[in-house]
Order: structure tokens, then C-alpha cells, then sequence
């Protein structure tokens, strides 16, 4: 029995410890109609290899993004249409960044870093639930994607490369 | 009262025991939290090279310091044995590697990273040249002694119907009234008779891969009971049995029926299973072993009582004699056609006779053919017209060339059953050429895969990947993880290259046969990846 718990504690431990391993943001819990200030932390590059190239795929109902810029990278987005209209302080959007890329830089293996944005939960999204923010490191030649999104009965701690995200609370 | 607080102790200080134990834990692993985990970024030879000679050291170099918890290697031949010599140094592990032989071996690593996070992977590596495909040996499984007693039954087995039922027959409708051989047929009959239900047992044994020991086993002979040769041993036992009776003393009606009850069974029984008769066409094939085995007990069943009267000449045994010298020239050329065409079929490929166990068996047997057919000849038209004439040395002469006749017969016999071990190379081409697929599906995506042949050694796999209605995808990307939880060999992962549409994967070393758990990675687009998995079956 006690042999039996110590091993599921480790389990649990340990699967925990491997989250860190992945790419995930500071703060993982944020309030729906809030702004959500995320923290990409990347802990190591492509299997030895330095990042080049950042690329965060924003969901939808996140809106009004802006990535904050960092030296050494050149800072890009990508805009496209939403898939619907949102309404932002008293204006109707229905575009806006949908991938935030920063490129040109070079964060060793060994060397840790952090990719910064900010943007508008909606009040339409599902307090209580996940939201995945997908992410991909780009190597000379290899890529590391944070792109897995856990299936219905999964968890994150059950993938290889999951993306990175946060718990959605409703708002008080 | 006392035995009581302690026992209402114990399980509480138990229970303290354990809180601390699992607060320690979570403590060690949480103190490892930023750092990464371990990837393997070389090895040393390379995962899927070939090198000349076998290295002392392989070389697993990570992307930071690890500790090694299994390091299993798989040599060609399937076997594993786990590596305990190895140093770390830095962020590499040199292991000690075991005299390899040529071909393909694999490394399964499993190691741990300071932060405490386990991961594996495997490294697979050729020496001199990669394993190449392994001949298929359909009995490779099975005991010495149990071969040794499935040949030994199935040539009594054969020498009762050939010589037992075949002599039956030749008293019965060619030598009527003559006593010429008849023990000798009857011993072989009744041999026979004994062999047959044995065959089936051993036949079960064979099929559920048990020792001897297993006769013993109701469900031995189930299984044995459950294959076509069950149909074989049926027939074999009626034509036996028949046999029994076209040899008894009574001549009349009743022992001609059960004469040619016996030939006909014989031909029945040796084309109710086996190989040749387990070949397409059907229509041809089994009629073709039909025609073969009743021509063959035709011939061989009268050598003995022919060889037996002509020691003791006796009227109705010489006319028997001469009724054979005048039906042999038809019977000998049917044999012969029906057994052209079953070469031919399990042949296929003529270059593929010296290069098979089947080939050879069947290359000794048409040796020793050729020189029955020269003494049959000669006896045929040099020594039956002046033996029957009365001629003392021309009998002589036939008498000494039926016995030899008669020792190459029992050779073939031996040499043909044999054939119950080596596939002919038309089921060789066949098995090569059977891949193992499956059908792997998730809600976003599916995948076809192939892997050919299917079964352990080098393959070459086919992945289709496929929208969630079925329609051609473009993929990004598509990788192969295959690893098999039961042998502890960690996952091997191949990156599968696209042409027309169809991704694959050539040069592929599986180093185990049995349960393969498939996994394919789809890429999609650049955020969207689809991970299948099932579960493949490997034949050896």
C-alpha cells in the first residue's frame, strides 16, 4: 500500500516536473473579459539545436493582441478574420492578430527565455475550461511544436508536446 | 485495551510515514521545475547507419547530463540482453557493447535527467551490412524431437498406404488369389493404422507449439482435430483399413471393392492436405496429388509381392506380374504428369530450387526418381518377358532390381515426408510479399499503413495519410513511432519521406517479432498535428 502510493506520488510528481519541461506560460489560470498578460517561457531549443523563430497561434475569442517586442528579434503578427464579432470597449471587431512571430534571434539550448504578449479574453469563452495557445520553435532544420491539444479524457501531462494554456475562471 | 491502541497506532503512524514520504517527493521533483528535459541530439554510430566493424562503444550524446536506467540491446537475432557497463561523461553515455554479429542490432535507452524526468528512445545501428531478409522456416519453432516424430510417423504413415494399401490393391485386382507379400503388406498396413492417429496428435502438438509431453493433453488433439489434416488421417485410416481387408484371405467381390477402396482413399488422403494440395488452382492441384499418390501406390504397391513371387514362383503371382508390365507404361506417365504440374506450381521460379529447403528435398527426390525410372525401364523390357518365359537369371536379375527399387522407393518416401517442414518456395514468394496493415483513424485524421513483408527483419512501410472523409490528405509531415511495451524496447521514431502522395519509409529494421504498438504523426499545418495509434501484429 504504501509502496503502491509512494510510486503514484512520485507519478504525479514527476509528470508534473515534465509540464515544466514544456513550453507553458507564467500565469496559467486568467478571468474571461479580463486582459491576460501571457508569459511564454521555452526551456530548451530543438533537441541541441538554438531557436530561431517563435510562433504563438492565437485562439479564437482572444482579441485585441499585442506582443510585446524583444531585443535581438524581429517582431511580426499575423492578421486574419475572426470567426466572429466581438465587441471591444463599445467598438465591433472582427479582425485582428490570429499568430504572433518572433524571428531573427538565436536562444541557445542551454539559455532560457521568455516571449511576452498581451490581449482580451472575451466574455464568451467557457469559464472553467482550458484555452491552448498552440506554439512552435523553429531551429535550423527542426522545430520543436507545442501544438498538441489534449482529447476529451486527456490531460496535457498525457502528451508529448502539448501546447501551452491557461484555465479560464469566470468572472466575479 | 493495550493491543488495541497499538493497533489503532500503527496505522496512523503508517500514515504519517507515508505524508512525509510523498511531501519529500514532491519537494525532490519540484526543485527540478525550470530546467528541460533530456534529448538525445547523436549517437555514436548513428541511428539507422551501417558500419564495417562492430564498435567496443556506442555513444548516446544528450542535450544535458543523464543518468542511464535501461539500456537494452537487441542483437539481430532478436535476442536482448540489458548493458550494465557504461560510463556517463558530460552530458554522454558510452556504453560497452558485447561482441555483436553482422546485421542489425538495436539500443533501447531509457534514461533520467537531474530534474528527474525519464525519458527513452532507440538507436538502431548495422554491422557490416543490414540484417538481411531471414529465410522462412515454417517449423522453426518447433523441438527436435517433436520433428523427429512427425517425420517418423508420416513416413510409417506413407509406407502403409504406398506399400500397405497399394500391395492391397495389386493382390486384389492384379495378382488375385496370390499370397505373394502379403504379410509384409499387412505389416505395413497395420503400422499404418497406428501411425495415423498419432500423426494427429503430433499434429496438434506441432500446431500449439507444445513438447511430446503434450500428447497426453485432450486439447492437443483437439487442435489437431481442428486442422485439414484431421481430413488427411481420416482418409488415410479408410484406405488403411480397406487395405486390411482387399489383403485378406478371402479372394471374391468384397476384397476388390476393398482393394480399390484402398488406392482411391490413398490418393484421397494425400490430397485432402498439404502443400501441394493447399496450392491455387484447387481444381488442378488437388486432383493433380489425387492422380500423383493412387499412380504412386499402384506402382510401389506392387514391388513387394512382385519381388516375393518371383522367389517363389507361384501362378497367380507371375500373372499378376504380367498384368502390371502392361498397365505400369499408363500409371508411370501419370504419376509423372501430375507430378510436373505440382512442381511447376510450388516452384514458380526454377532458380529458387537449389536455394530452398523445399528445393532440395525436392531436387533429391527427382535424383533418385530418375534412376527408378531407368530400372524400371530395364526391368520393363530387358528382364519381365524372359523371367515370365521361365528364364532362372533374368528373374533373378528382376527379383534383385525390384529390391533396390524397393530401397529407393523407402528413400523417396523418407525425403518427401520432409516436405511437412519446408514451405515450397510458392508460399516463400507469397509470405514475402504479405505486408501487415492496418487502419488507423483519429476524429481529425486516418492513415493507411503498410509494412512490407510483415514481419521482423528489414521492411519498408507505406503511410497514406487521409482526411477524416476519407480524402487524400497533403500533409505536412508524417513520423512513424513504433514501440513494443512488452519486449521494454523504447519508442523508435522514423521521419517518413513523401513520393506521390504516399509517405514512406525503405530501409526500416524491425529487430522483433509480435506486437507492435503503431503510432503516426500527421502534421497537418504548421498548429495542427494528428497523433494515430494502434496495434500491429509482426510475424517472425
Amino acid at each position: 500500500m504504501l509502496k503502491k502510493l509512494l510510486v503514484a506520488t512520485s507519478v504525479l510528481a514527476f509528470g508534473a516536473t515534465a509540464a515544466f519541461a514544456h513550453a507553458t506560460f507564467e500565469v496559467q489560470e486568467a478571468t474571461v473579459g479580463s486582459t491576460y498578460k501571457a508569459v511564454l517561457r521555452v526551456p530548451h531549443g530543438c533537441d541541441g539545436k538554438p531557436t530561431k523563430v517563435v510562433r504563438v497561434q492565437i485562439p479564437e475569442g482572444v482579441i485585441a493582441v499585442k506582443p510585446m517586442p524583444k531585443a535581438g528579434w524581429k517582431l511580426e503578427t499575423v492578421k486574419g478574420k475572426y470567426e466572429k464579432t466581438y465587441e471591444n470597449h463599445g467598438s465591433q471587431v472582427s479582425e485582428g492578430v490570429k499568430e504572433v512571430i518572433w524571428s531573427g534571434g538565436e536562444l541557445l539550448d542551454e539559455h532560457y527565455d521568455e516571449f511576452i504578449f498581451r490581449g482580451m479574453l472575451t466574455a464568451g469563452l467557457p469559464a472553467g475550461e482550458m484555452l491552448y495557445f498552440p506554439a512552435i520553435q523553429e531551429c535550423d532544420g527542426a522545430a520543436e511544436r507545442w501544438i498538441e491539444i489534449p482529447a476529451a479524457g486527456q490531460t496535457s501531462h498525457d502528451l508529448e508536446m502539448p501546447a501551452p494554456g491557461i484555465k479560464l475562471k469566470a468572472k466575479n | 485495551m493495550k493491543g488495541l491502541a497499538a493497533l489503532a497506532l500503527a496505522p496512523a503512524s503508517r500514515r504519517i510515514a507515508l505524508v512525509v514520504a510523498a511531501l519529500f517527493t514532491c519537494l525532490l521533483a519540484a526543485s527540478g521545475q525550470a530546467s528541460g528535459h533530456a534529448a538525445l541530439i547523436s549517437s555514436e554510430p548513428a541511428d539507422g547507419t551501417v558500419v564495417a566493424a562492430a564498435p567496443p562503444v556506442l555513444r548516446l550524446t544528450f542535450s544535458e547530463p543523464v543518468a542511464p536506467l535501461v539500456l537494452r540491446l537487441f542483437r539481430p537475432d532478436g535476442s536482448a540482453v540489458d548493458l550494465t557497463d557504461f560510463q556517463t561523461r558530460d552530458a554522454a553515455v558510452e556504453i560497452g557493447l558485447p561482441d555483436l554479429p553482422d546485421g542489425t542490432s538495436m539500443l533501447s535507452w531509457r534514461v533520467v535527467s537531474i530534474d528527474g524526468h525519464p525519458v527513452g528512445g532507440s538507436v538502431s545501428f548495422s554491422i557490416g551490412a543490414p540484417s538481411a531478409e531471414r529465410q522462412l522456416d515454417a517449423a522453426s519453432d518447433t523441438s527436435g524431437a517433436v520433428r523427429a516424430a512427425i517425420w517418423l510417423v508420416r513416413t510409417v504413415l506413407y509406407f502403409g498406404l504406398l506399400f500397405g494399401a497399394g500391395g492391397a490393391f495389386f493382390l486384389a485386382w492384379m495378382a488375385p488369389g496370390s499370397r505373394a507379400g502379403t504379410r509384409f503388406i499387412r505389416a505395413t498396413l497395420l503400422a499404418g493404422l497406428a501411425a495415423a492417429p498419432l500423426a494427429l496428435g503430433l499434429q496438434g502438438v506441432d500446431a500449439l507449439g507444445v513438447d511430446l509431453g503434450g500428447l497426453l493433453e485432450g486439447r492437443i488433439w483437439a487442435a489437431g482435430f481442428g486442422t485439414s489434416y484431421a481430413n488427411t488421417v481420416l482418409a488415410a485410416g479408410l484406405a488403411l483399413a480397406a487395405g486390411l481387408l482387399g489383403s485378406g484371405r478371402s479372394a471374391g467381390p468384397l476384397q476388390k471393392v476393398a482393394g480399390a477402396a484402398a488406392l482411391v482413399g490413398t490418393g484421397l488422403a494425400l490430397a485432402l492436405s498439404g502443400h501441394a494440395s493447399a496450392a491455387q488452382p484447387q481444381w488442378l492441384t488437388r486432383p493433380a496429388v489425387f492422380v500423383h499418390g493412387v499412380a504412386a501406390a499402384f506402382w510401389i504397391g506392387a514391388l513387394v509381392p512382385m519381388a516375393a513371387a518371383l522367389r517363389s514362383p507361384e501362378g497367380p503371382a507371375l500373372a499378376g506380374l504380367k498384368r502390371f508390365s502392361r498397365a505400369i507404361a499408363v500409371f508411370l506417365a501419370a504419376l509423372v504428369a501430375a507430378g510436373v504440374v505440382l512442381a511447376v506450381i510450388q516452384v514458380i521460379d526454377p532458380r529458387k530450387l537449389g536455394g530452398t529447403e523445399y528445393g532440395l528435398v525436392l531436387l533429391a527426390k527427382l535424383a533418385i526418381v530418375a534412376v527408378l525410372l531407368a530400372l524400371a525401364a530395364l526391368n520393363r523390357w530387358r528382364f519381365t518377358v524372359p523371367a515370365l518365359a521361365g528364364d532362372a537369371a533374368a528373374g533373378r536379375n528382376l527379383r534383385r532390381s525390384i529390391k533396390v527399387e524397393i530401397v529407393l522407393i523407402a528413400a523417396i518416401l523418407a525425403a518427401v515426408a520432409l516436405w511437412r517442414f519446408t514451405p515450397p518456395p510458392r508460399v516463400l514468394i507469397a509470405e514475402a510479399a504479405t505486408p501487415a496493415s492496418i487502419h488507423l483513424h483519429s476524429a481529425a485524421a486516418m492513415a493507411d499503413v503498410s509494412v512490407k513483408p510483415g514481419r521482423m527483419g528489414p521492411v519498408a512501410v507505406a503511410i497514406y495519410p487521409m482526411a477524416a472523409d476519407f480524402s487524400p490528405m497533403k500533409a505536412m509531415d508524417v513520423t512513424l513511432v513504433l514501440s513494443k511495451a512488452d519486449a521494454g524496447l523504447e519508442p523508435l521514431r522514423r521521419a517518413a519521406t513523401e513520393i506521390d502522395g504516399v509517405w514512406r519509409i525503405e530501409d526500416l529494421q524491425i529487430p522483433l517479432a509480435g506486437t507492435w504498438q503503431i503510432r503516426v504523426d500527421i502534421l497537418i499545418s504548421d498548429f495542427e498535428i494528428a497523433k494515430l495509434s494502434g496495434e500491429m501484429q509482426l510475424k517472425p
